[in-house]
């Protein structure tokens, strides 16, 4: 599964930058994230909840590294995540650019998943990865929001 | 001594429908012992990794886990399965054979195979404690689609081999290349046919009791097999035959991947319960079967076919690929049949095929019904298809001018069938047989109908398809029959039952001998305590092989009560008739026994049994085939197609069949229903979809479509009985005809029903998506008048 895109925050990238590296505000935003934890440079441990058509609420314990970091312009994720329902194992590459009064984040991705939900739940991934990636950007968006307004 | 027929050919209800129908019949699952703990096995999530590490510390911890077992822990016992049915003495056959292990011990060679057997109190704390397992694994590319397993040898499901090439196999006769060098046209094609899974409604299922007092093993097993399951298990066990039981009650649908042997789960818990002397169940579930149970289907064939300008076959080519997933336990029965098939009713004197076996990670291939036929029959009827177009033949007709002649048998074909014997038809009369289809089908009247249908705006077409089907193969089967004290009649086979009605047309073969009701017959099979010796139920031949057997006991019961009845009653054998479960002189039919009081007789409690003789009515016989027989038939179906969703209404469909003698057309016509059934959904519904990386995609009944009632039309069935010679009773096998052609019949019907699109139909399964896809890349049909059917290209 390829989830690519773009997507333009209200704010200016160095504070983009911030959020996207903070492990609590992710934690926040990614649906069913009940832990994200700092656990080595830029490395992340945590736990993580997700459902796809018949397989709900499946806890995956995930490990996050980030990679290639070039502030405040791009970097990239490795996120592997294994639970009693198979495991995934994704990449991702983030670029930020200046766009207007805004940051426009460029974001593609690749996602494999493993074991019992891939065999009942592909079919259902992509809308589910669409529809997490959306509710994660708008979250982060309202975030921001708060930030900015707050002076954070 | 012939007996008067009352039963054979007679719509006897089933015996064993009163059991069944009340819920009854014990069920491996049933098995309830006291102290049996419960399995769950930790099962691979990668198609293709090397396993490094296997942590089970914590899932021995957890309360009420028993034992959780590894490769490491089996010591001895880890042995690869058995190479199940060696390859036919084929010149030049190249095979490597690669079996299985109960449990992984390097790597992982498909998503599902077992790494860990817990054992618990309860199914409950078992899967549970399948999450406290840490599995590493280093992943690998898998190998997934047949072609790139080939041209990429550095990725190799087995590496001690040079290639992904599982076996390599020439069959052929006549001369090809000169047969194509004088042809007057050659239609080459690639078709393909994709895997499916058996979906039996009953899964598989294993109890184990080890009783350490008795020093006896009794197995419960889903098996079409438990003979073989019984000498092999003890056999690895280190045990003698005689203390190991094994017991396959009823069980609800084989379809062939319950003869594989042995499965990883039939290795392991039998010891596992002389291990911890206490009784162990495993019960398969619904996602487990996707992976666990063996599937068929996987073919790549490059096929042609060389005719004369009017529609004689000279020659047949077809070079293929077989899929036989991660093992090849099973041999090359399935791309043998499939060679074998091909050559259907047809006569074809030049023939090249070819086969390449390939090892990919997806589960392990062994037959399920149709068990390789379906493929042969595809590529050649298709190919009839497309060269009668190509000629402007008739369907019907370019048929017709190939058939094998009815004084033509027995016919030798010179290559060697799965039983490794030379494919030899021993009777048929093709001809009426696809007379009587095209009749029922209506297939003079249909352009008619058709033209009318399409100026009204719909697409309605028709498939006509002959096939023939290798059954009833040896080495053997056996029977016992006993007249019991009470006068009724007991019959134990070796076979196992699988609803096929064994307990109904074996107590009709026997009823029949010896002159009883057909309900006063007991039939036990699949039980290695009430008989011994057999093989079990596959390739079409448990009516044919065991049926014969029960025949052939029958026969030796029948000999002793009339010899018996003879010097008590003090007249000549001759004069004595078998009726009404009595044997009495015919012409003073006072004088008299009922079989209950010569059982008595024969078994003295006083007196001597004399030399030569034996004390009881009960004899033991068998029933080796030298070769099986060969069933034949024509399937026709009419269906509704709208072009513009691809959705397909199948509006009629008839099989007129030749299984020889019949023994209960009731049964019969429901193995052709079920087998239609089971044709239907491979041809448009059944598919299992792997990924790049050999995850199966839809393992649950909401992706992987079956047939539903609403899907399968009413079946249409006549037969025709031409008797096998090459046994007595004349029966040949029927357990798999209603799904082989089916697919090639559908393709022929949606291109007939499409004609205005020009659609070819190469591939099965055709689902509802592949066939929008093919109208959609087709060019728009033109509007015109349909051509009226041409008289003369008719016979």
């Amino acid at each position: 599964m390829n989830l690519n895109g773009t997507y333009t925050f209200n704010g200016p990238r160095s504070k983009v930058w911030d959020l996207l590296q903070d492990p609590e505000i992710l934690a926040k935003a990614l649906p069913g994230t009940e832990r994200l934890a700092r656990t080595g440079n830029d490395r992340y441990e945590g736990v993580m909840k997700v459902s796809v058509g018949p397989v709900t609420a499946a806890k995956f314990d995930i490990v996050v590294l980030l990679g290639d970091k070039v502030e405040p312009e791009r970097f990239t994720m490795q996120i592997d995540g294994k639970g009693a329902v198979g495991y995934t194992k994704g990449s991702a590459s983030i670029a930020l650019a200046d766009h207007g009064d805004g940051t426009e984040m460029t974001y593609s991705s690749s996602v494999q998943v493993g074991g019992k939900i891939a065999a009942v739940g592909q079919r259902l991934l992509e809308s589910v990865g669409r529809m997490m990636m959306k509710q994660a950007l708008e979250a982060l968006q309202r975030e921001l929001k708060a930030r900015l307004q707050t002076g954070a | 001594v012939p007996a008067p027929t009352r039963y054979l050919n007679a719509r006897v209800l089933r015996n064993e429908d009163a059991r069944l129908l009340t819920g009854r019949a014990p069920f491996v699952d049933d098995v309830q012992l006291p102290g049996m703990l419960h399995v769950a096995f930790v099962r691979s999530e990668y198609a293709h990794a090397r396993l490094t590490n296997v942590d089970v510390s914590a899932a021995r911890q957890r309360p009420g886990v028993v034992a959780v077992y590894t490769a490491a822990d089996l010591g001895d016992y880890d042995t690869p399965a058995p190479l199940l049915v060696p390859p036919p003495p084929i010149k030049d056959l190249a095979f490597n054979p690669c079996t299985h292990r109960a449990l992984v011990t390097d790597k992982v060679r498909y998503v599902g195979e077992p790494i860990a057997m817990i054992v618990a109190e309860s199914r409950y704390i078992a899967e549970d404690a399948i999450r406290d397992v840490i599995v590493e694994v280093e992943p690998l590319d898998a190998v997934v689609d047949l072609e790139a397993a080939l041209q990429n040898a550095s990725v190799r499901v087995h590496e001690q081999l040079p290639s992904n090439v599982a076996a390599h196999v020439v069959q052929g006769k006549g001369d090809y290349a000169a047969a194509r060098a004088r042809a007057d046209v050659i239609v080459t094609r690639r078709f393909l046919y994709d895997r499916g899974a058996s979906a039996a409604i009953e899964n598989r299922a294993i109890v184990a009791s080890w009783d350490p007092q008795a020093e006896e093993l009794t197995i419960w097993d889903t098996t079409q097999a438990p003979i073989p399951i019984r000498n092999g298990l003890a056999a690895r066990l280190g045990l003698s035959p005689a203390q190991v039981r094994v017991v396959a009650p009823f069980v609800g649908g084989g379809f062939g991947p319950k003869i594989m042997m042995f499965y990883p789960e039939e290795m392991i818990l039998p010891w596992a319960s002389i291990r911890l002397a206490r009784p162990i169940k495993w019960t398969e579930d619904r996602q487990e079967n996707f992976y666990a149970t063996t599937q068929e289907r996987g073919q790549v064939h490059e096929a042609e076919m060389a005719l004369t300008r009017d529609g004689k076959i000279l020659g047949v080519r077809d070079h293929f690929l077989f899929d036989t997933g991660a093992y090849d336990p099973y041999g090359l029965t399935i791309p043998i049949n499939t060679q074998c098939t091909l050559l259907g009713p047809y006569d074809i004197a030049n023939y090249d095929s070819q086969f390449t076996a390939v090892f990919t990670n997806k589960p392990i291939v062994t037959p399920v019904r149709g068990a390789g036929r379906q493929h042969g029959v595809f590529v050649s009827e298709r190919l009839l298809d497309l060269a009668a177009k190509e000629l402007g033949i008739d369907r019907v007709d370019i048929r017709k001018r190939n058939l094998i002649g009815p004084d033509r048998f027995p016919v030798n074909h010179e290559i060697m069938f799965q039983d490794s014997a030379p494919l030899i038809y021993d009777s048929g009369n093709y001809l009426p047989t696809l007379e009587r289809a095209a009749e029922m089908i209506g297939f003079d009247d249909f352009p008619v109908e058709q033209a009318a249908g399409r100026a009204g705006g719909t697409h309605v077409g028709i498939g006509i398809c002959c096939y023939v089907e290798g059954t009833g193969i040896g080495p053997y089967e056996g029977a016992r029959v006993t007249v019991e004290p009470s006068g009724s009649i007991r019959v134990a086979t070796g076979v196992g039952t699988q609803g096929q009605g064994h307990y109904t047309v074996f107590a009709q073969i026997v009823a029949d001998v010896l002159g009883v009701e057909v309900t006063a017959v007991k039939v036990t099979t699949g039980d290695t305590r009430e008989f011994g010796w057999g093989t079990g139920t596959f390739a079409s031949r448990g009516a044919v092989v065991a049926g014969n057997a029960c025949h052939a006991a029958a026969t030796s019961v029948r000999l002793k009560i009339l010899s018996l009845a003879a010097s008590l009653l003090n007249v000549s054998q001759d004069v004595l008739e078998l009726a009404d479960g009595r044997v009495f002189v015919r012409d003073s039919p006072e004088r008299a026994f009922t079989l209950a009081e010569l059982a008595g007789r024969a078994n003295p409690l006083r007196g001597a049994v004399r030399p030569g003789t034996e004390p009881g009515l009960e004899s033991t016989a068998y029933f080796g085939p030298d070769r099986g027989s060969t069933a034949s038939g024509v399937h026709a179906i009419k269906v509704d197609v709208d072009p513009e969703t691809a959705m397909v209404k199948i509006l009629r469909y008839v099989v007129v069949h030749d299984c020889g003698t019949i023994i209960n057309p009731l049964l019969v016509e429901g193995q052709i229903h079920g087998g239609v059934a089971h044709g239907i959904g491979n041809a448009f519904y059944e598919q299992l979809v792997y990924d790049e990386q050999g995850q199966l995609l839809n393992a649950s009944f909401m992706d992987y479509l079956l047939p539903t009632a609403t899907d399968v039309p009413p079946i249409e069935t006549d037969h025709r009985e031409t008797p096998s010679p090459f046994n007595p009773v004349g029966l040949k096998g029927v357990g798999e005809a209603g799904c082989i052609p089916t697919g090639a019949v559908f393709a022929q019907a949606l291109e007939d029903a499409l004609s205005d699109y020009g659609i070819e139909i190469t591939e099965i399964p055709m689902s509802p998506n592949a066939l929008f896809d093919l109208i959609s890349a087709a060019a728009k049909p033109v509007p015109r008048a349909p051509e009226p059917p041409s008289p003369e290209s008719r016979s």
